[in-house]
C-alpha cells in the first residue's frame, strides 16, 4: 500500500518535471524559430499571401469576417497579405490579452494603450517588437504622416513599440456647462478659469434653480492642479514649469490643498451632490440634464459631440492649457506582436492603414454600398446595415483619412492639425517610471489611497482634518520610497536626455 | 395539565421560540428571494424614471421597454440562449457520465488500482496547472479555441464531484446486491447500468444539478476560449457586457472613449431585464432536483 502511494508520487512528480522542461523547450523553440524564419520571408514578398491576425479592442461586431473578407482583396493586391481581425470587448481586452500573449499565440498585430493592455508595461515585458529598423523601411509612410511628437513621445526605454493613431494629441480640461441653464439664468461664462471663478455661477445657479445640481462631480473627479502625475490617479507628479524635476507628493503643494479646500466649500454650500464620493458616474445626471456644471477633457468639436448625446446643448470653456502628456500621445496604439512570424508584413499593413484612405476607411466603416455609401471624395453616409459593423474610430489609427459624416465640419481634421500644433509638451513627456522595483509599495499605497482618495477630491471632506490623515496613510504605506525611486529614475532621464 | 406538557412532543416548540425561529427563516428567505425580485422590478421601470428617481420598489411608471428592446435586437440573445441551453444539457449528461463511471470504479473494492486512480482525481483537488498552462493546453494541443466544446470539455469532469459519488456508492450500495447480480449472470456493465444506477439516483440527481447549475452560470471558460459572437453563451454575454460598461465608466475622461461607446451600451432597465432572462430558467430548473437534492447531499456527508 504505501509502495504503491510512494510509486504513483514518484511517477507524478517525474511526469510534472518532464512536463515543465518540454514547455521551456517548446517556448524557446518557438522564439528561435520565429526569430530566423521572418527575415527570409520578408525578402520573397510574391508567393502565398501571408496571413495577419489583428487583434483590437471593442464590442465584437457581426460583419467583422464578411468586411476583413473585403479588406483582404484590397490588401492582397497591395501588399500580398489578408487579414484576420478578433475583436475582443471593452471590459475583457486586459485580461484575454495578457493569456494570449503569455500563451504564446501567434498574433502579428494588437491594440494597446496607456489604458487598455498597458503599452508601457507590456513594451517593457517584451510583449511587443520593437519596431525602430521597421518604421525606417516598411514604415516610412507612418513617420511622413504622423506628427513627429507621437513617436517621439511613444518610445519606451529609448524605442518605439507601436504606432500611435493619428487624432488629438495634446489634452486639455474644460468646463462644460449646460446651456439651457446658462441661457435661463443669464449667465456669463467667459471669464471662468479657475475652481475659484465657478463660484458666483454656482452661486447663482443654486438659487434660482432648487432641483439642479450645481456642479455635478462623481468618484472619479480631481480637480485640476499643474502637475503632471507619474501615474494616472497616483498621488506622486512633478510641476509642470518645474525644470529641476522634482518628485513631490500632490497631495502636500499648496495648489492642491487650495483646491481642495475649494471643493469643500462647494460642498458644504451645497453645490456639489452629497453622494458625489460614491457615485459610479455622471451618465444618469446627463440623461436627466438636472446640472449645471461639471469638468471634461476636450478634443476639437467636443461641444458638439457632447451636445448630439445628451440631446440638449453644451457649452464648455477651458481651464488648463492644452498639453501633450504621456498618456495622451499613448492614447491608442497598433504593435506589432514579439511573436509575430511577419513582422515586415504587419508593418507594411499598419503603414497601408494609415496611409490609404480606403483601406482606413473599410476598417473603420465597412463595405462601400453595403455599410456605407459614399457621398463624394470626403463625405460619406452611414447605411442601416452599419448597425452590423460599427467600430470605434479611434482604435484604428489615423483617423484623418475617415471619410467626414453629414453635419460633420467641413474643417475638421484641419482644427485637430491645429489643436494638435497649439499642444505644449508636458514636463514629463517621454519619461515611463518603471515601478516594477516598487510594485509592493504601490500596490500598498493605491488600497491606502482608496479610502481617502474620492471623498477629499470631490470636497465631501475637510481637508484640514483629513488631508494629514491621508498623507501619514501614504507615508506608512511606502510613499517615500516610491518617491525615491521615481526621483533616481527621474534624474537618470534628465540626465540622458540633457533636459 | 402540568403532566401533559411534561410529555409533550420532542420536535415542539414553545410559542416564542416557534415565533422567533419562524421569524429568522423568513428574514433569510426574503434576504434569497429580495434581490431577485427587485432586479425584476427594476427591469420593469421607466428608464427615464429610474435616471431621475433611481431605483426604488415602487417605480413611478412602469415599462416593458427594457424587454421589447431586448428581443428586437435580441439576436444575439436568443443565440446566446440556445448556446447556454446546449452547452447545459449536453455538458451535463456528460459529466454524468463521466463522473458515474469513475467514481463507480474507483468504489469498487475489487478493483486493484482505486488507490491510483483515487488520488490522481483527488490531486487535481490541490493542484491544478495554473491558467495560462490550462490555457496552452486547451488551445494549442486540444485545439478548443473557438469550438462549443470549449464550454463543455473544461468542466465535464470534477474531483469533488467523483469525492461525492464515490462516497454515495460505497455507502448506499452493499456488497451484496453487486454480489447477487453476479450470481445471476449480469456482465459488470449490466450491474452497473440495471442494478447500481436506479438505486444511485438521488446522488446523480444532486452532481446532476450542480453541474447544470456550473454550466449555466459559467462564463469564464468563454472568456478564454470563445471569440465568436455565435457561441457566446449568455451569463458570458452579460459580464461582457458589465465589465465593458465598468471599464468605459473608469475612463471617461479618455474623450474619445466616452460618449458614443456608452451610448451604444444596453441602458440599466436592458441590463436587469437580461438578469431576469437568464437566471430564470434555473429558477424553473430547481424543483425538479429538489426532491433527490437533500437526500443526495445528507447521503455525501456519512462516511463508513
Amino acid at each position: 500500500m504505501s509502495n504503491n502511494r510512494k510509486k504513483t508520487t514518484i511517477t507524478l512528480a517525474s511526469v510534472l518535471a518532464a512536463s515543465l522542461a518540454l514547455s521551456a523547450c517548446g517556448s524557446n523553440n518557438g522564439g528561435n524559430a520565429s526569430g530566423s524564419s521572418s527575415p527570409a520571408e520578408g525578402n520573397s514578398s510574391k508567393g502565398a499571401p501571408v496571413e495577419l491576425s489583428w487583434y483590437t479592442i471593442g464590442t465584437p461586431q457581426k460583419d467583422v469576417d464578411k468586411v476583413m473578407q473585403e479588406v483582404s482583396k484590397y490588401t492582397k493586391e497591395k501588399i500580398n497579405a489578408t487579414v484576420k481581425m478578433t475583436m475582443i470587448d471593452w471590459g475583457d481586452y486586459n485580461q484575454k490579452m495578457q493569456v494570449l500573449t503569455a500563451s504564446g499565440t501567434p498574433m502579428d498585430i494588437m491594440f494597446t494603450a496607456s489604458w487598455a493592455f498597458d503599452y508601457v508595461q507590456n513594451a517593457r515585458k517584451g510583449a511587443f517588437k520593437p519596431i525602430d529598423d521597421l518604421l525606417k523601411k516598411e514604415g516610412a509612410g507612418i513617420v511622413s504622416t504622423l506628427d513627429p511628437a507621437f513617436l517621439e513621445g511613444s518610445k519606451v526605454d529609448g524605442h518605439n513599440y507601436g504606432i500611435p493613431a493619428y487624432k488629438e494629441l495634446p489634452s486639455q480640461e474644460v468646463w462644460r456647462f449646460n446651456k439651457t441653464i446658462l441661457d435661463a439664468d443669464k449667465l456669463d461664462i467667459s471669464n471662468v478659469r479657475s475652481l475659484e471663478s465657478l463660484e458666483p455661477l454656482l452661486k447663482a445657479v443654486k438659487e434660482k434653480n432648487p432641483d439642479v445640481v450645481p456642479f455635478q462631480v462623481d468618484k472619479n473627479y480631481g480637480p485640476y492642479v499643474p502637475y503632471d502625475y507619474l501615474i494616472e490617479k497616483f498621488p506622486l507628479a512633478v510641476k509642470l514649469d518645474d525644470t529641476s524635476y522634482k518628485v513631490v507628493n500632490v497631495l502636500d503643494t499648496p495648489e492642491m490643498k487650495q483646491a481642495l479646500k475649494t471643493m469643500h466649500k462647494y460642498y458644504t454650500a451645497g453645490y456639489i451632490p452629497t453622494e458625489a464620493a460614491t457615485t459610479e458616474s455622471s451618465s444618469d445626471v446627463m440623461v436627466t440634464g438636472k446640472w449645471f456644471a461639471d469638468k471634461a477633457t476636450t478634443q476639437p468639436f467636443a461641444d458638439n459631440l457632447w451636445s448630439t448625446s445628451a440631446g440638449y446643448p453644451i457649452v464648455s470653456t477651458p481651464l488648463s492649457d492644452a498639453l501633450i502628456y504621456n498618456w495622451s500621445v499613448m492614447g491608442s496604439m497598433q504593435a506589432i506582436s514579439a511573436n509575430s512570424k511577419h513582422p515586415e508584413k504587419a508593418m507594411e499593413f499598419l503603414n497601408l492603414l494609415n496611409t490609404d484612405p480606403v483601406l482606413r476607411n473599410m476598417v473603420d466603416s465597412g463595405i462601400e454600398g453595403t455599410h456605407f455609401k459614399k457621398i463624394d471624395d470626403t463625405h460619406m453616409e452611414n447605411l442601416p446595415e452599419s448597425k452590423n459593423y460599427d467600430m470605434p474610430t479611434f482604435s484604428l489609427g489615423n483617423i484623418m483619412l475617415t471619410y467626414l459624416n453629414p453635419g460633420d465640419p467641413e474643417n475638421k481634421w484641419d482644427e485637430f492639425k491645429k489643436y494638435n500644433a497649439a499642444g505644449k509638451p508636458a514636463v514629463l513627456l517621454g519619461f515611463n517610471f518603471d515601478m516594477s522595483k516598487v510594485s509592493n509599495e504601490i500596490a500598498a499605497i493605491n488600497n491606502a489611497k482608496e479610502a481617502y482618495w474620492a471623498p477629499l477630491m470631490t470636497g465631501t471632506v475637510d481637508p484640514d482634518k483629513y488631508l494629514p490623515k491621508a498623507i501619514e496613510k501614504l507615508k506608512a504605506a511606502g510613499l517615500d520610497k516610491v518617491m525615491a525611486e521615481a526621483q533616481s529614475q527621474l534624474d537618470a532621464w534628465k540626465a540622458a536626455n540633457n533636459k | 395539565m402540568a403532566s401533559m406538557t411534561r410529555s409533550r412532543d420532542f420536535h415542539k416548540l414553545s410559542l416564542a421560540w416557534n415565533v422567533f425561529f419562524n421569524l429568522i427563516a423568513a428574514i433569510i428567505a426574503i434576504a434569497c428571494v429580495f434581490p431577485f425580485l427587485f432586479v425584476t422590478i427594476i427591469s420593469f421601470t421607466d428608464e427615464k424614471t429610474l435616471a431621475r428617481n433611481g431605483y426604488s420598489l415602487f417605480p413611478k411608471k412602469w415599462s416593458v421597454d427594457a424587454y421589447t428592446y431586448l428581443f428586437k435586437a435580441g439576436d444575439q440573445l436568443l443565440r446566446s440562449y440556445g448556446v447556454t441551453i446546449f452547452v447545459t444539457a449536453v455538458g451535463t449528461v456528460i459529466s454524468l457520465v463521466f463522473i458515474s463511471l469513475f467514481a463507480y470504479a474507483i468504489s469498487r473494492k475489487g478493483f486493484k488500482y482505486r488507490n491510483f486512480f483515487a488520488f490522481f482525481a483527488f490531486f487535481t483537488m490541490l493542484f491544478n496547472g495554473g491558467l495560462v498552462p490550462t490555457y496552452i493546453v486547451a488551445t494549442q494541443l486540444l485545439g478548443l479555441q473557438n469550438s462549443i466544446w470549449a464550454l463543455i470539455l473544461p468542466m465535464a469532469v470534477n474531483a469533488f464531484y467523483i469525492m461525492i459519488m464515490r462516497t454515495f456508492f460505497v455507502t448506499m450500495i452493499p456488497d451484496a446486491i453487486i454480489e447477487s447480480g453476479k450470481i445471476d449472470g449480469a456482465s459488470e456493465l449490466g450491474i452497473f447500468l440495471r442494478l447500481v444506477l436506479p438505486l444511485a439516483l438521488p446522488g446523480l440527481a444532486t452532481i446532476a444539478l450542480f453541474s447544470t447549475l456550473g454550466y449555466w452560470n459559467d462564463w469564464f471558460n468563454a472568456l478564454l476560449y470563445i471569440d465568436k459572437p455565435s457561441l457566446v453563451p449568455l451569463q458570458s454575454m452579460l459580464m461582457r457586457i458589465e465589465n465593458s460598461m465598468q471599464f468605459i465608466l473608469q475612463n471617461t475622461n479618455n474623450p474619445s472613449l466616452g460618449v458614443g461607446i456608452l451610448q451604444s451600451m444596453p441602458q440599466d432597465t436592458s441590463r436587469m431585464a437580461m438578469v431576469v432572462l437568464a437566471t430564470g430558467p434555473i429558477v424553473l430548473a430547481y424543483p425538479f432536483f429538489q426532491r433527490y437534492f437533500i437526500q443526495g447531499l445528507t447521503v455525501g456527508a456519512v462516511k463508513e
